[in-house]
């Protein structure tokens, strides 16, 4: 078989530069295209719908379009992608937000990481067992069809941890990775229902941040998440999907809420190079992105109808690999919380829509506040510091250049995208989280003084 | 004439936890060239330990061997060994045993076929033609001893030794290959030395019986002259005078002058066994 | 020699049997070495059917012997559809090439492996190549380490504890030091191989280097003193010993070591590519077992079952090898 491929491929080759020699003398040089310097391509991600830009970039033959020819490798678990993405065995990878911005700052492995191209907004859910369930529903207000209110807050479940406290037991959560969207979502979500969810102070190695917690949150993959919960170790969990609809599906849990009913349309995952591989490849880095913007685009076109082929993909095994069903119940639009209570949810997944492939400076602040917030950063910063460390890490300008050469090759529409002229990469004041807590951006410190759990001004653990 | 082999003052101590341990003191023989020489005595009294130093396999501590005028102090195939356990190359055919010491000792003096030539001959010589191309383990004992004689001969050693080349073997075989051995000494007049416990093939092959002291600092006790006409036919013999006056010389240096307290009982039941040859436990 | 593989001893009295010698005897060895086997196989299939039936796990019910059935045709399904892939992806390349050639006649054209997902079938392959290399590799380190060692008591009392201490680390140990060690030091732009799989191969060798080593050892230590005799009046030099004395001396017990090295190389290789993510079997079944798709165990099951067969294979394999070369047929009959 490889005997045969071999001849193949060195035949093809011969005619090639046979071609090439004619080429010479007869066809009149067209434009000198650009082509990108490192072509064979490794792109690691962790086996989550939001995946999905990678994917579909692969299997829509945009990456191949652009003359890359990329290879797609799920990675057991965040750790483990951020080390190969350092260590160059990866040239690139589907990571958490916080993730180029914890690695830059120097929690937890240090590296100079950047990136140009948001994958997603939203995508995540807070699952809790079915015991956990139904202690919290005595204490969530029903509607008239008798199913609880959403969005159901952390105050239902403020009785339950207490009661677990009194009774002595800790009461375990699991969340991805310490500097993940699911970690800050589900923080939030408890500190704005006056649950503690617990310090950082790596200045006196403590990384485990649970100083002071009401409820413990500790690391688990998210294939792992329900299979963790079912054997007992955790009550509940924040991850992204499959994971929570796969917990209604094995009838092991219930999902309570989504992070888009925590802050409406939250900047997710993004795609990470290290610094070094961008300075060195900037021709690749720049096909890299025009091919995910194209296949986010596609992902969100003509009203999400694209979507059910997309489930087909990420149903594959070497992607996500869960069953169609279960992936399709929230990429189409729908969320099943309580079995056979689904609700519509349009924006659960946002791939392109809102900018959502724009790399905000103002969304890296967000995850830079939550990391002072948490005592991830265990000293005060200047709100100079939270805009210099995001214009570090979020390359909004890279993204641009992307962009516009999409809209000279008539891919796409000038309107797709936020007025580069005119953007400044900070979104305007935002107020549509749980708690009504207005978030600017420009301002991280005053932001954090508004919060009653966190670290704030000069506070220190 | 001079001696071919001569062993002067041959001593040898062994370091033992306890001290040194003298195993052998004063052993001095001349041995002539084609002279076949017993050595005969007790277990433990240090038979093997002289052949492994005339072999270069022991190094003496007092003393030493001088073959053909060059003293002797590592092995080599001029000594070459019969072993008592055959020692073939378990994954050697016959012939390849042999080809394997006729390689060391004839590189660049014969041609390839008169190698070929001289292994057969050799094997022929022990009526092991038949079976050239079997491995150890596809023969029987006796046929295995065969086949270490050959080897042993086709080194034209200027000593043969022999460290109880028969004494695994059961009666009838014995005696069929010690046959063998008068004949092949007819021919060949090799010097030999030969260890054995049993005092009929000590008397049938030998020229000279070297009859040893118990140990430890065992040495030479008495040496027998067999002034016995060759070829010697044991069916014959078996009922001469003069052979059975050799054998009784030697019993009596083994049972009376050396008597081992220890196996004194087996020793005398195997006296007055039926069995024609006395074997020394 | 293919008795090893196909054990064809019940082809004989098969034979005798359409012949008409010996008809009631024949029959029996042919129920005894067909039959038996295959009624252990039933009896296992049924116990096996009958108690997947009766296990419900969070992803349905546990895989029967017919859905590892349906789902290794739907693994040789998948492997040919990709292959179909491969096809049109450098069908593609081909064009993309000619077309920038035509652009840019400098440019020589490069011939990408096609960059889509490992099938089951190259996984498989993977697996092999790499437990393959791992165990040559440790073999080429501990036969004649075990030869040095077993010459001289004395280098053997040194080493002794070393290998006995080393002996048995779980590979899951070894393998950070060695990933982290691999990154350090394999660095290249252009790597031959890459570097996942020196990593498993690595870890691989570090754990089956032992049992051939002490094996070996003990081997040469234990050769006949006759022989060694024999050695030093024939005057063999230390090459000549080591190879016609040592080495043919030791081979059934080098083979022992060698046959314990190639099965702990195989468990090994599976584990080390289920924990660092290593192309192979092992990351196969990592990977359905975080998919969780309602297939997930079945596939798991024919991967278990095909990991059970290649290491029974890769044992046979060995034995025939040691029929071929060792002198001791006795000592081949495990």
């Amino acid at each position: 078989m490889r005997g045969i491929k071999t001849l193949r491929r060195t035949f093809v080759k011969s005619a090639l530069v046979l071609a090439a020699g004619m080429a010479t003398m007869s066809a009149p040089l067209t434009n000198a295209a650009e082509y990108a310097e490192k072509e064979e391509l490794k792109f690691g991600f962790i086996k989550l719908t939001d995946m999905a830009p990678l994917a579909v970039a692969y299997e829509k033959g945009y990456f191949e379009d652009e003359g890359l020819y990329v290879t797609l490798e799920a990675q057991a678990n965040w750790k483990v992608l951020l080390d190969r993405v350092i260590d160059g065995q990866l040239d690139g990878a589907h990571m958490l937000a916080g993730q180029p911005l914890g690695a830059t700052i120097g929690f937890g492995t240090q590296a100079h990481i950047i990136t140009a191209f948001s994958m997603d907004l939203n995508g995540n859910g807070i699952t809790v067992s079915n015991d956990i369930w139904e202690q919290m529903k005595p204490n969530i207000p029903k509607q008239a069809d008798g199913k609880p209110v959403h969005p159901i807050k952390a105050d239902a479940l403020k009785p339950v941890i207490d009661k677990y406290k009194a009774e002595g037991k800790p009461f375990n959560m699991g969340m991805v990775f310490p500097v993940s969207t699911h970690n800050y979502e589900l923080r939030y979500w408890l500190a704005a229902g006056g649950i503690n969810p617990g310090y950082y102070a790596p200045h006196k190695g403590d990384s485990s941040g649970q100083i002071s917690a009401d409820a413990l949150l500790s690391v688990t993959p998210p294939p792992q998440m329900p299979a963790t919960m079912e054997a007992g170790t955790i009550y509940g969990y924040c991850v992204g999907e499959p994971w929570n609809q796969q917990a209604v599906f094995k009838g092991i849990g219930v999902p309570v809420i989504t992070d888009y009913e925590i802050w409406k349309n939250n900047p997710e995952k993004v795609f990470g190079v290290s610094k070094e591989w961008a300075d060195k490849y900037p021709i690749t880095h720049k096909k890299v992105v025009k091919a995910m913007i194209r296949a986010a685009e596609w992902l969100d076109a003509n009203n999400n109808a694209n979507r059910p082929e997309a489930v087909k993909i990420l149903s594959k095994p070497q992607y996500v690999g869960a069953d169609y069903d279960v992936i399709a119940n929230s990429m189409t639009g729908t969320f099943e919380y309580e079995k056979g209570d689904k609700r519509e949810v349009p924006d659960f997944n946002v791939f392109f829509r809102h900018n959502a492939t724009y790399p905000y400076y103002s969304d890296a602040i967000w995850y830079l506040s939550q990391m002072r917030r948490w005592g991830q950063i265990a000293e005060p910063k200047s709100d100079d510091w939270f805009m210099e460390t995001a214009k570090k890490v979020y390359r909004p300008d890279i993204y641009a250049e992307a962009a516009k050469e999409l809209i000279k090759e008539g891919k796409m529409k000038a309107s797709d995208f936020p007025d580069f002229a005119t953007e400044t990469g900070f979104k305007p004041p935002q107020t549509e989280f749980i708690d009504g807590i207005t978030y600017d951006g420009t301002k991280p410190n005053d932001y954090l003084k508004k919060f009653k759990i966190g670290l704030k001004g000069n506070d220190k653990i | 004439m001079n001696p071919l082999l001569e062993l002067t003052d041959v001593g040898i101590e062994f370091p033992t936890p306890n001290g040194p341990f003298c195993a052998l003191q004063n052993v001095n023989l001349k041995i002539k060239k084609g002279e076949f020489i017993s050595l005969i005595g007790h277990s433990g009294c240090g038979k093997s330990t002289v052949l492994n130093i005339v072999a270069g396999l022991y190094q003496a501590t007092q003393g030493g061997v001088v073959l053909g005028g060059k003293e002797v102090n590592e092995p080599g195939p001029e000594r070459a060994v019969v072993f008592q356990n055959h020692s073939l190359l378990p994954w050697l055919t016959a012939y390849e045993n042999v080809e394997l010491a006729v390689k060391r000792v004839f590189k660049g003096k014969k041609s390839k076929a008169e190698m070929k030539e001289w292994i057969e001959h050799n094997l022929e010589l022990v009526h092991m033609s038949h079976a050239l191309h079997k491995r150890p383990d596809e023969i029987s004992g006796g046929m295995k001893q065969r086949v270490g004689i050959a080897r042993a001969l086709s080194m034209e050693p200027q000593v043969l030794l022999m460290d109880e080349p028969f004494g695994a073997l059961d009666a009838l075989t014995r005696a069929h290959l010690q046959d063998s051995l008068m004949e092949i000494q007819k021919e060949l007049n090799n010097t030999v030395i030969m260890i054995t416990h049993d005092v009929d093939e000590a008397v049938l092959l030998s020229d000279r019986i070297v009859m040893m002291t118990n140990g430890p600092s065992a040495t030479i006790g008495e040496i027998l002259d067999v002034e016995l006409e060759r070829p010697r036919n044991r069916i014959q013999l078996a009922d001469d005078p003069t052979y059975n006056k050799y054998r009784q010389q030697v019993l009596s240096f083994l049972y009376e002058k050396q008597r081992k307290p220890d196996v004194e009982a087996p020793a005398k039941k195997a006296a007055t066994s039926e069995s024609k040859t006395e074997k020394v436990a | 020699m293919s008795i090893a593989l196909s054990n064809i001893a019940w082809l004989e009295p098969v034979v005798k049997i359409a012949k008409g010698e010996n008809v009631a005897e024949n029959a029996q060895l042919i129920i005894k070495s067909v039959g038996l086997p295959l009624a252990g196989i039933l009896v296992f299939l049924l116990v096996w059917h009958a108690a997947a039936s009766n296990i419900n796990t969070s992803l349905g019910q546990f895989p029967g012997p017919a859905d590892v059935v349906e789902q290794s045709q739907s693994l040789w399904t998948e492997h040919l559809t990709e292959r179909e892939k491969a096809e049109a992806f450098y069908e593609r390349q081909e064009k993309r090439n000619a077309d920038r050639v035509a652009n840019d006649p400098s440019y020589v054209p490069k011939i990408r492996e096609y960059t889509g997902k490992p099938t089951y079938i190259d996984q498989i392959g993977t697996s092999l190549v790499t437990v393959l290399s791992g165990f040559l590799l440790a073999s080429a380190i501990a036969i004649p380490f075990g030869i040095v060692i077993g010459l001289s008591a004395n280098l053997y009392s040194a080493f002794n504890p070393v290998i006995q201490i080393f002996k048995p680390v779980s590979p899951l140990a070894w393998l950070p030091l060695v990933t982290m060690v691999v990154s350090a030091l394999y660095v290249s732009d252009d790597p031959m191989v890459a570097k996942s799989f020196v990593t498993s191969m690595i870890t691989v060798m570090l754990c089956c280097l032992w049992p051939t080593v002490i094996n070996t050892a003990v081997g040469v230590a234990s050769i006949p003193k006759d022989l060694i005799n024999v050695s030093q009046v024939l005057r063999l030099s230390y090459l000549e010993h080591v190879r016609k004395i040592v080495l043919p001396s030791s081979i059934p017990m080098v083979f022992t070591g060698l046959r314990l090295s190639l099965g702990i190389a195989w468990m090994v290789l599976i584990a080390a590519e289920m924990l660092a993510q290593n192309p192979g079997l092992g990351k196969f079944v990592w990977d359905e077992f975080q998919n969780g798709s309602s297939d997930s165990l079945g596939r798991i099951m024919v991967a278990v079952i095909t990991i059970g067969i290649i290491g029974f294979l890769l044992d046979r394999i060995m034995l025939m090898i040691q029929r071929r070369v060792s002198w001791d047929k006795s000592a081949a009959l495990r």
